[in-house]
Order: structure tokens, then sequence, then C-alpha cells
């Protein structure tokens, strides 16, 4: 998707880094050749091509600069106010809802909070996806049901889930129900109203909902290894485990980093199963609030829109810097398609 | 160079069309600029659910229409939880609607302080109709911007079969009898009181109404206007919800909750007689009608005051209540002001308590209030030495819910008392 830019930034490091060997000038030659004097008839073609990509790019270039830039633009624009909506903002306040939400408590709990998602949705659900993964490339009987049935759950929509568990999770609801009648009525728990429990409960019902998308990709990953590869290193007397940690992850990698991102950006923004189960108000208290909750609660729902356009903004620069450092360090190889292409 | 222009071309473009797109979001149709004598449409905005209210409404502009053949008003319903959004968009614009439902307190004063709500200049027979203790909560600096239609007294809804099944004879009227009460009720193994704790404000409204217990009226409208929350009392009011909370009287899972939605939430508990009791506005009887096995209203449904409580420099008759009412936009003509007039009059006001099952504001009208619970609830309003908007209401979105969220802390065990003033005043910064 990115990967003209991605090889052209690439390419300019490397050059950059390695320019007295000068090995990586013929990989970077198609795409720098154009910037060398030619005939004029080659420039008037450039001019046409120009003319081309302006008016292919062009919609989609507006679309973008009206849909996203011109209203972070905006947003930037209002948190520099005190504004409860009504009117034009007028009560400039300089940088000083930044200073409000840094030194709120409130913030650096959900800040907490949407971390610990992150980084527990990770841990949690990338080995699961990747054991679930392996399991299920395996033929193994009623394989495609189990693959819908850990798909489901992805599918329904994020409303669907969060009042079906809400309702499941209540103090007298099904789950409770089934330990009593089961014998186990000494781990009954308020599953969702405890603050000791309720982010617990979050991150089971997050793991529950997202893994499928993770086996998904991680299958599709698996699907695109060569056979050849582990009929080879069966031939060579390898371990099934051997297999395993040598071939398949090192191969699995790009598909396993580009999962990690979409789900750290994913936990990052997470707010529809938050609100449909806890709320605005209470996820608070029950200990399960996120930046995008805090966002609604203290902009929308308080009447303080220069405040929650503040926070917004916030949420986009965590949510930036976050993703250029992990596209900087982490998705660096896999951008310039490093592994089919091997490394001088 | 070539490639610089294009692409600042480009980016000219973008911006152009961004900017079209939303110029032309902003043109409306500009309708209603100034007095006029002529024929004239008045936009109405109003959010009855559908029902009998809705049909009320319907029916006062076709009166209004025979009375006044060259008004003729369009009504626009919007559902309730949707209502605010669009209300405000359309005020910020130009195409804001002539009359329009006004929540009042807070909200009230940011559409005056941008300039998008009219005064009105009320006749002393309007003056008599609404009656000034309801006009008081309108009102902003002796100036009156909204009309109310019905008063909401708020107080404790209960099953008076349960009440019965429990050996409670007679309502509490004090704090220590209402801890008993509960008592009684967990013995026969029914939620003493509900309570939607995952709404926030309605168990804010225990926290309200002991502020209005522990505070002096001067005190609390004090804090409406400097936002600060000094005085001694309103921690009092915290540590009486911890005392009060000691006795364990809410339905277990409380915190998540909701209101009004379905058979598990506070309301539905009530309605199926799973609990004992809920404090509430006005509005819980049709609520509580939507939520009973048969969809009816609850027979046995019985409404008494807050209790008093010992010592509180509030009066014991205060009561607590919403109002909101109806305004004029900026540019409404005067026209719109006449229908408002029409609204409180005897006759329209009688018509209007019964569409709602509500207590009208013109005393004239109230002799159609017949179910036990409204009779409760106005006798009580009626004796009542002052009443208090809800404080999210009176002291502004931003501020009461901070507090709204704090007194929630409050009830799970996560917060103290204290930290309900010290949330509420570091919220006043923000907003």
């Amino acid at each position: 998707m990115s990967n003209p830019l991605g090889t052209d930034t690439a390419t300019g490091r490397r050059s950059r880094g390695a320019s007295p060997v000068g090995g990586a000038a013929p990989a970077t030659a198609p795409a720098t050749a154009p910037a060398t004097p030619r005939a004029a008839v080659r420039r008037r073609g450039r001019g046409k091509t120009r003319l081309e990509i302006a008016v292919l790019s062009g919609p989609a270039i507006i679309m973008f600069l009206a849909f996203v830039v011109f209203p972070v633009a905006l947003a930037a624009y209002y948190g520099f106010y005190r504004w409860h909506g009504y009117g034009a903002p007028t009560d400039w306040v300089g940088l000083n809802n930044y200073r409000l939400i840094l030194t709120d408590h409130a913030f650096q709990q959900v800040l907490r909070h949407s971390f610990l998602i992150m980084v527990l949705s990770l841990l949690i659900q990338g080995p699961l996806a990747i054991a679930l993964a392996l399991l299920l490339n395996q033929r193994i009987r009623g394989r495609s049901l189990i693959r819908v049935l850990i798909f489901v759950p992805y599918v329904i929509s994020e409303v669907v889930v969060g009042t079906g568990w809400s309702l499941m999770l209540q103090s007298n609801g099904a789950l409770n129900d089934l330990l009593r009648s089961s014998g186990l009525g000494f781990l009954q728990a308020d599953w969702l109203s405890n603050p000791k429990l309720a982010i617990w409960t979050l991150i089971g019902i997050v793991s529950w909902k997202y893994i499928g998308f993770a086996v998904i990709l991680m299958l599709a990953g698996l699907q695109s290894i060569p056979d050849e590869l582990f009929e080879a290193a069966q031939i060579d007397g390898a371990s099934y485990w051997q297999i395993q940690r040598r071939i398949t992850l090192p191969l699995l990698g790009p598909t396993i980093r580009i999962w990690a991102f979409l789900s750290i950006i994913g936990s990052l923004q997470l707010f529809d199963l938050v609100y449909i189960i806890w709320g605005p108000y209470v996820s608070g208290t029950a200990g399960t609030s996120t930046m995008a909750i805090y966002m609604v609660a203290q902009g929308r729902n308080a009447g303080n829109y220069g405040y929650g356009n503040a926070i917004a903004v916030v949420m986009f620069l965590i949510s930036l810097v976050v993703a250029l450092l992990y596209q900087r360090f982490v998705l660096r190889r896999d951008l310039q398609g490093a592994v089919t292409e091997g490394v001088s | 160079m070539t490639r610089k222009t294009y692409s600042v071309a480009a980016v000219a473009i973008g911006v152009g069309l961004a900017l079209a797109a939303t110029a032309c979001a902003g043109g409306g149709a500009d309708n209603s600029s100034g007095p006029s004598g002529g024929k004239v449409t008045l936009t109405f905005w109003e959010n009855a659910s559908p029902g009998p209210g809705a049909q009320y409404f319907q029916d006062a502009v076709k009166t209004y229409h025979s009375l006044h053949p060259n008004v003729t008003i369009k009504i626009q319903r919007i559902q309730n939880e949707d209502f605010d959004g669009k209300l405000q968009t359309a005020l910020n614009s130009s195409s804001a609607p002539d009359i329009f439902l006004q929540r009042g307190g807070g909200k009230m004063q940011a559409m005056l302080d941008a300039g998008q709500i009219q005064a009105l200049s009320l006749t002393a027979t309007d003056t008599a109709n609404v009656g000034t203790a309801a006009l008081a909560s309108d009102s902003i600096d002796g100036k009156v911007y909204a009309i109310p239609l019905d008063t909401q007294p708020e107080g404790i809804y209960y099953s008076k079969d349960l009440f019965r099944q429990a050996g409670i004879t007679s309502t509490p009227t004090t704090m220590e009898e209402l801890e008993s009460d509960v008592a009684k009720l967990k013995a026969i193994h029914v939620a003493p009181v509900a309570v939607g704790a995952k709404d926030a404000w309605p168990a804010a409204h225990w926290y309200y109404n002991f502020a209005v217990r522990e505070c002096s009226q001067d005190t609390m409208e004090q804090a409406g206007k400097s936002l600060k929350f000094t005085d001694p009392c309103w921690t009092k009011a915290g540590e009486d919800l911890a005392s009060f909370l000691k006795v364990d009287p809410f339905q277990k899972g409380f915190l998540t909750a909701s209101s009004q939605q379905g058979a598990g939430s506070s309301a539905g508990m009530l309605a199926n007689h799973k609990a004992g009791m809920e404090l509430m506005g006005n509005w819980e009887p049709g609520v509580v009608a939507g939520l009973t096995p048969d969809q009816k209203p609850l027979p046995d449904l019985a409404w008494f005051p807050f209790p008093a409580v010992a010592g509180g420099q509030g009066d014991p008759s205060a009561i607590m209540g919403g109002s909101g009412g109806y305004s004029l936009s900026r540019n409404a003509p005067k026209e719109a002001f006449g229908f408002l007039e029409f609204l409180v009059t005897k006759e329209q006001q009688e018509a209007y308590a019964k569409a709602f099952v509500t207590i009208p504001v013109n005393k004239t009208a109230q002799g159609v209030v017949t179910d036990s619970y409204n009779i409760s609830a106005l006798q009580a309003f009626n004796k009542a030495a002052y009443s208090m908007q809800f404080l999210d209401t009176e002291y502004g979105q931003n501020v009461g819910n901070a507090m709204n969220t704090a007194v929630v802390n409050l009830i799970a065990g996560k917060g103290t008392a204290a930290d309900i003033v010290k949330d509420t005043n570091s919220a006043a910064e923000k907003g």
C-alpha cells in the first residue's frame, strides 16, 4: 500500500549510509533515474504524467484534506479556547487546556488503562493467536468450523458484544448463575462493578473479541510461507518445534509486526466496548476508562468543547508518536521489503 | 520547481473545496427575522416521545392556528438524546428554531452568553399563570429566558405493596426511619433502594438532596455564581451519603445498572417489584409504566419527599426539582412569544398535564392532577419553602458531571466526601 513511498525513503537512507561502497546503486536506479537531464520530449511527457497524477490523486487528496487535515487543524484551533460550543469561541486560554489535561489525575489514570490494555493485548493475543494459527494450519477434523467460531466475535458489532457481555456478567447475570448452579459459587464476583476486577474483565472481552482477527492474519501469513522450506527442513532432520522456531516464526515476522501495529493503535483508541458496558461516567470509577472515553466525558458530555478538542489533539499526538516510532524502528524492514530482497 | 507549483495548486484546490463545503453547510434559510405582522411560519422543536405528549403539541399548534390564522407553527420532534446536539448546531448556524425546549441552568447561561436567546417580557397575566416560583429557575439576573410548563419535584417513589409486605406502616420522614425501613425491606429479600449509577446522575441525586438539606438556600445560590464549593456543608452532604451507605441500601451491582433501560435498570426493578424505592424526578411514573410486565402504570406506585436530616442548614421542607421550559431564539418574531403565552393558559395546561401525566405550573390547572404520587408530590411542592434546581443543571454540565462522577466514586468506595468537593472545584477550571 505505502510501497512506493517506503522504497523511496528507504533507498534514500541506504544510499546516504553506505554511499562509499555504492552497493545500493543498482537497486535505486529505477527510482532516481528521471532526475537526470533528458530530452525535451521526455520532459513534456513528464508534465503530462504529472497532470495525470494530479487528476487521479486530486479527489483523494481533497477528501483527505477536508476530512482529516481540516478537522485536525480545527481541533487544534479550538483546543486553545475555553468554549462551551455555543456561538464562536472567544475566550482564548493559550495552553491552559493542555496544562489541565496533563495535570489531571483522571487523565493519568486513563493513560495507564490505555497502555495496560495495549501491552496486555499484545502479550495475550499474540502468542495465543500464533498457537491457534499453527493448530488450524494442520489438517484436523472440523478445521473450518473452528476457524469460523474463532472469527465470529470479530465480525459481531461492538455494541452487540458489549450489550451481550454486560448482560451475562451482571451481578445476577448468566455467568454468576452458572457458577452458582455448578457448585462453584465461591467464584462468583461483581465482574463489571468491582473496580479491582473490571479492567481484567475488559481485557478478557477485548482478547476474546479481537483474537479472531489476529488468527486470520497469522493464518494468511502461514499460508504464504512456501512448503518447500518445511520439506527441506524435514529432510534435513529438523523436528516440528525446530521448524516452527527457525522457519515459521521468522517468516511470520512481517505479519506479526503488522498485526501488533494494528493492535496497538486499536488499543489506544478503544472506545465502543467500554462505552457500551460501563458508559462514560462509571468507567473511571470501575477503572476501565480509556483516552477516548475521557475525551467524550470531559468534552462533549461536560459541554467543554475547547477542553475536549485539546484532549483530541493530545490523543492524536500520542497515537502519531507511537505509530511513527513503530514504523521507524519495527516496521522499517517490512516497508522496504527486506525479507525477500535479502540484505547485503 | 514544476512539482512544487503542482502540489501547491492541488493543496489550494483542496482547501478551496473544503472551505466551500463548510460554507455551504453554514448557509441555511433565515426565515425568522425580527417582528412581523403578516403571515408567519414558526419552527418549534420539542422532545416528547410518540404518544399522548406528542399529540398534545400537535393539537395545541392546531388550536393556536385556528385562533391566529396568520401564524403557522411547524413542529419538529427530536428524540431526547439527540436533542441537545442538534439544537446546539442549529443555534450556531442561522437556521435556529424559533421556539425550542430549554434545559435551563448552565446551558441556558451559555446560550445567553452567545446571544442566542431573547429575554421574555411577561405580562401580569403570564406571571400569574406560570407562578413566580417556577419562573425563578428560568431567570438570569432578574430576566426571564424560558417559560416552564410543568414542575418536576423530586422525591422517593416506592411500591406500596412491598412496603406493606415489609411491615412499613408510614413513610419515613427522617434518615433514621429510612435506614430502618431499608433493613425491613432486606428482610423480605428485595433490594431496598434501586439506583442507576451507570448514568451517574441518579446516584448523584442522593448527594444533591443531602446538599439541599445541609446547605442553606443562600449558600447553594452563591455557589452557582462563584462555582466555588468552599462551605463545609458540601462535605457534610457527602458524609451524610457515606453514612447512609453503611446500611448498604442499594441493589447488587448498582454501579453498572442503567436508570431507565430494561428490567434490570433501576426503574425496571421498581416496576417489577424487585426494589422497594427509587429517588427520582417526576418523570419516573411514565418510565416505570413502560417497564412493568404488562407495560401499564404500576398500580401501587407512591411518593414521599426526601427525609429530613438532623442539624442541616437547609429548610427541611425545601425540595429539589427540575424545571426547564421553552425559549425563543434570537431572531424569533413576536408571534412566537404569543404561542408560549397560550401554552400556559388554564385549558392548555390541563391538556398538557393529562398528556404528560405531570404537574402543570398553572395553579388553576392543577385540579387535573389525580394520581396519588402526583398529589403527594404537588402537596410537598406547594408546602416547600423553596425549590432548588438539580445541581448538574444549576451549576452547568461541566461542574455537574464532575460532581456526579465523584459521587459515584464515593458510592463505589473509591473516594471520600472531601473528594467530591475537590473534584467539583477542579472541574470548574476546565470550562
